[in-house]
């Protein structure tokens, strides 16, 4: 269906050749995973298929690219639409009409098809994306993993023979990834369209897919099979670190496997040892705080209080109040009802810099904080606000990622490099309270663990509290002390996040998944067990 | 090979924008052209001009236009079609302009007139300004947009921001008169001593409509121009530079290259 021979390709302006002589081919009803670094090149891998890349931004391309039989160096991107399926990141983009239905014939009334064609694909996808319970509904009231799935629908009426998509699941909660990608799954199954697919969060697409694509560091790519890749692989999802961990003559990539193959080490009996007993004042208070948005409750009589040097993760469903009650606590609105005081203050009264040294704040979407027109600009007047010496923001940047040129505008880094940068500059504001909503979307792993390491030597340095609201069930197993968990604005359970992840079926990690009913949430919990025991 | 540059008049559609705008040109000007005589050919031209609009739009639609180059018009006349109403109109505030200017100077003239006449239409759809003097108000912001072309290219900071500040003013007062001159002949009916008289002769005529312009609108033409003008000093600086970014980002004209092999690695030559 596609072939890559021999493609290396470079962009106008710069003498970094992004992919180089690579040569593979998906046969059809293949699902294909594109992996590697942030920045090394799997969007740009993407826009080869649909011949986006070159046509579209320039450059030179090496080697040839056919699909289906047309060769994309030939034909205008307009010639492959109806061959070519894509679905971005953030769904909502990409959206033209406020309606499910509107939406989906939109790309077939600007094709000018016959109106009982298009009545008959729009329902012939509503029925295969499940959507038909949903499709008079506003686009904008749907729930994260709905929009998405609206997303593909309107990239599968125009029946293409190739789904291509760039990080679909990262903005979406566990529940919602999962949905997203049983549909992939049936597609590919049932309907033999081939699915390229590029991913961050391993873990959820690894079981599903056929053979993966790795784009390492430095240009070398390779292709194989789930197992044959992930053998290798610098970036891998803990159940592989697991697998290897634990020295499994078979990499499992699936819960059921990898449990099939751990039966005796679950068997044994553990020391368990004792958690340590912390002994913590108050930081944060919130009690009994409501919020609406207009008729639309967000928060219901919420109260909690987080201790100082904590690190608390807020989870739960898209659309659950997770935001509303970061935004609370950082003051950007004063709540319907209730109060919320950051170490004795009320958040909204305070004002400048008194407030930035309060408060720490990395909104959802980092580039909020960016105004300047270049990384080093934006260093040096967070410098400035904070009465650092020159250059201690920047420092502190590059202790986190190295390797970026000062000169390059905010929005042109990657979303790690993106969100680094926001990172220290709220950091060098040394606040006592750091709020994160969302951080880790577009990550790879080893950004993440980066980010892991820099909030903990923040909370432990200071004792100083971390909150943040996040999808990303195995950061929070690595990261957090305890968990908050909201449904429908309330809190519905708070407690460590051993006890809270572990009685979730849904939002637990893998290991717990793979290890229940032992108590093991991580790797180095497992290892740290089994080494403990004689 | 390269990607699609930014839309600019060519061939058959200069030919076009020319042969529309002298319809429409006629259309603001004839009242010191007829002669008594032939009475007053207004109507002629308020059915003239929209077609005139209209005939342009559909040359340059045919296939001039790539698809960037219709994604950059959509955003940006949305945008000024939604600033335009912002400031009411009240003495002649409308907020638009300066976003006219400055994406003319950065896309090109060109550019400037198709965002010119386009949002000027669309901003009449959603204010619901829709009339005969439409068309009038289309070309008028059109011809604004391509004027930029008369500012030097070469020019660059605080010199360039003080060229299109003084531009905005010209291109303010000259959007005032545009408008005067297209609703005089239908005001104030035949005696007044401001009103146009067919057939009188040019001097009588242009005095007449100097002092009706004047006395009707200077009031909202002076803040209109102060206001683009300020706009222009106060945001042309980060606002030049998100267009042009964006410009760049939108990679016009680059090279697409499309070769056998890349180079072979030294070592194995």
């Amino acid at each position: 269906m596609i072939t890559f021979s021999h493609v290396s390709l470079v962009y106008p302006h710069s003498t970094k050749t992004i992919l180089e002589n690579l040569s593979f081919q998906i046969e059809e009803g293949e699902m294909v995973l594109v992996m590697g670094e942030t920045g090394s090149g799997k969007s740009s891998l993407l826009r080869l298929i649909n011949g986006l890349v070159p046509h579209h931004t320039g450059g030179i391309l090496a080697g040839d690219i056919t699909v289906d039989g047309i060769s994309t160096r030939l034909v205008k991107p307009g010639a492959l639409a109806h061959l070519v399926g894509i679905v971005g990141q953030n769904p909502m983009q990409g959206f033209v009409t406020d309606i499910v239905e509107e939406e989906l014939a939109f790309s077939m009334e600007a094709l000018n098809f016959p109106p009982d064609v298009m009545r008959k694909r729009v329902e012939e996808v509503l029925d295969i994306l499940g959507l038909s319970a949903i499709r008079h509904r506003s686009i904008a009231t749907l729930s994260g993993g709905e929009q998405q799935r609206v997303a593909i629908g309107t990239a599968l009426v125009m029946h293409p023979k190739v789904l291509v998509l760039d990080e679909p699941t990262s903005a979406l909660d566990p529940i919602a990834a999962e949905e997203v990608l049983s549909v992939l799954h049936r597609l590919v199954h049932d309907l033999s369209v081939t699915v390229i697919i590029a991913e961050h969060r391993l873990e959820r697409v690894i079981q599903f897919v056929d053979r993966i694509i790795y784009i390492e560091g430095d240009g070398e790519t390779s292709i194989g099979s789930a197992e044959e890749i992930l053998k290798t692989a610098e970036l891998v999802p803990p159940i592989i670190r697991l697998s290897r961990a634990l020295n499994l003559n078979e990499l499992g990539t699936s819960v059921r496997e990898v449990r099939r193959a751990t039966e005796d080490i679950r068997v044994k009996e553990y020391v368990v040892a004792a958690a340590p007993v912390r002994h913590s004042t108050p930081s944060i208070t919130v009690s009994s705080v409501s919020h609406a948005y207009g008729s639309k409750p967000a928060l219901r009589k919420v109260t909690t209080t987080i201790n100082h040097g904590e690190i608390v993760a807020i989870m739960g469903r898209n659309g659950a109040g997770k935001s509303t009650l970061l935004h609370s606590i950082v003051g950007l609105h004063n709540p319907d009802s209730g109060e919320v005081k950051v170490n004795g203050v009320i958040p909204t009264t305070l004002k400048g810099s008194a407030r930035r040294r309060a408060i720490g704040y990395v909104p959802q979407e980092p580039s909020d904080l960016l105004f300047a027109q270049s990384v080093g600009d934006e260093c040096a007047q967070a410098d400035r606000d904070n009465e650092l010496a020159a250059g201690s923001t920047w420092s502190l940047l590059n202790t986190l990622v190295p390797q970026i040129s000062q000169s390059t505008h905010p929005n042109d880094l990657s979303e790690g490099q993106r969100l680094a940068l926001v990172l220290s500059i709220v950091l060098s504001g040394e606040p006592d309270v750091l709020v994160l909503d969302e951080p880790t979307r577009g990550l790879d792993y080893r950004a993440k663990s980066l980010f892991a390491l820099a909030l903990k030597k923040y909370a432990t340095e200071g004792d100083r509290p971390v909150l943040l609201a996040t999808h990303d069930v195995e950061l929070v197993a690595e990261l957090a002390d305890r968990v908050l968990f909201l449904a429908e604005g309330e809190i519905v359970a708070d407690g460590s996040t051993l006890d809270v992840l572990l009685s979730s079926p849904a939002f637990a990690p893998q290991v717990a998944k793979i290890m229940s009913p032992k108590p093991w949430l991580t790797v180095s919990d497992v290892v740290d067990a089994i080494a403990g025991t004689p | 090979m390269k990607t699609a540059s930014v839309f600019a008049f060519r061939g058959a559609s200069t030919v076009a924008l020319i042969v529309t705008s002298a319809v429409s040109a006629l259309g603001f000007l004839w009242p010191f052209f007829v002669s008594e005589r032939q009475g007053h050919p207004q109507w002629l031209f308020l059915i003239a001009t929209p077609f005139a609009l209209l005939l342009l739009f559909i040359s340059v639609s045919n296939n001039e236009l790539d698809s960037k180059s219709i994604a950059l018009l959509a955003v940006l006349s949305a945008l000024i079609a939604a600033l335009r109403p912002m400031g009411t109109g009240a003495v002649g505030i409308e907020p638009m302009w300066f976003v006219l200017i400055l994406s003319a100077r950065v896309f090109g003239p060109s550019f400037g007139f198709l965002l010119g006449a386009l949002s000027m239409f669309l901003s009449a759809l959603i204010t619901g300004g829709f009339g005969p003097w439409l068309a009038y108000q289309s070309f008028a912001a059109g011809w604004i947009g391509l004027g930029v072309a008369l500012i030097p290219r070469k020019l660059h900071g605080w010199r360039e921001l003080f060229a299109l500040a003084l531009y905005g003013i010209l291109a303010a007062e000259f959007f005032g008169i545009a408008m005067d001159l297209q609703f005089w002949p239908w005001a104030l009916g035949t005696d007044s001593q401001l009103s146009y008289l067919a057939g009188a002769p040019f001097a009588s005529n242009i005095a007449h409509f100097i002092t009706y312009h004047f006395l009707s609108s200077m009031a909202w033409d002076i803040p209109r121009a102060i206001f683009t003008a300020t706009l222009i000093v106060v945001t042309g600086k980060p606002v030049l530079h998100t267009l042009r970014r964006a410009y760049t980002k939108a990679a016009f004209l680059t090279p697409i290259e499309f070769i056998e092999r890349a180079k072979e690695p030294e070592a194995t030559r």
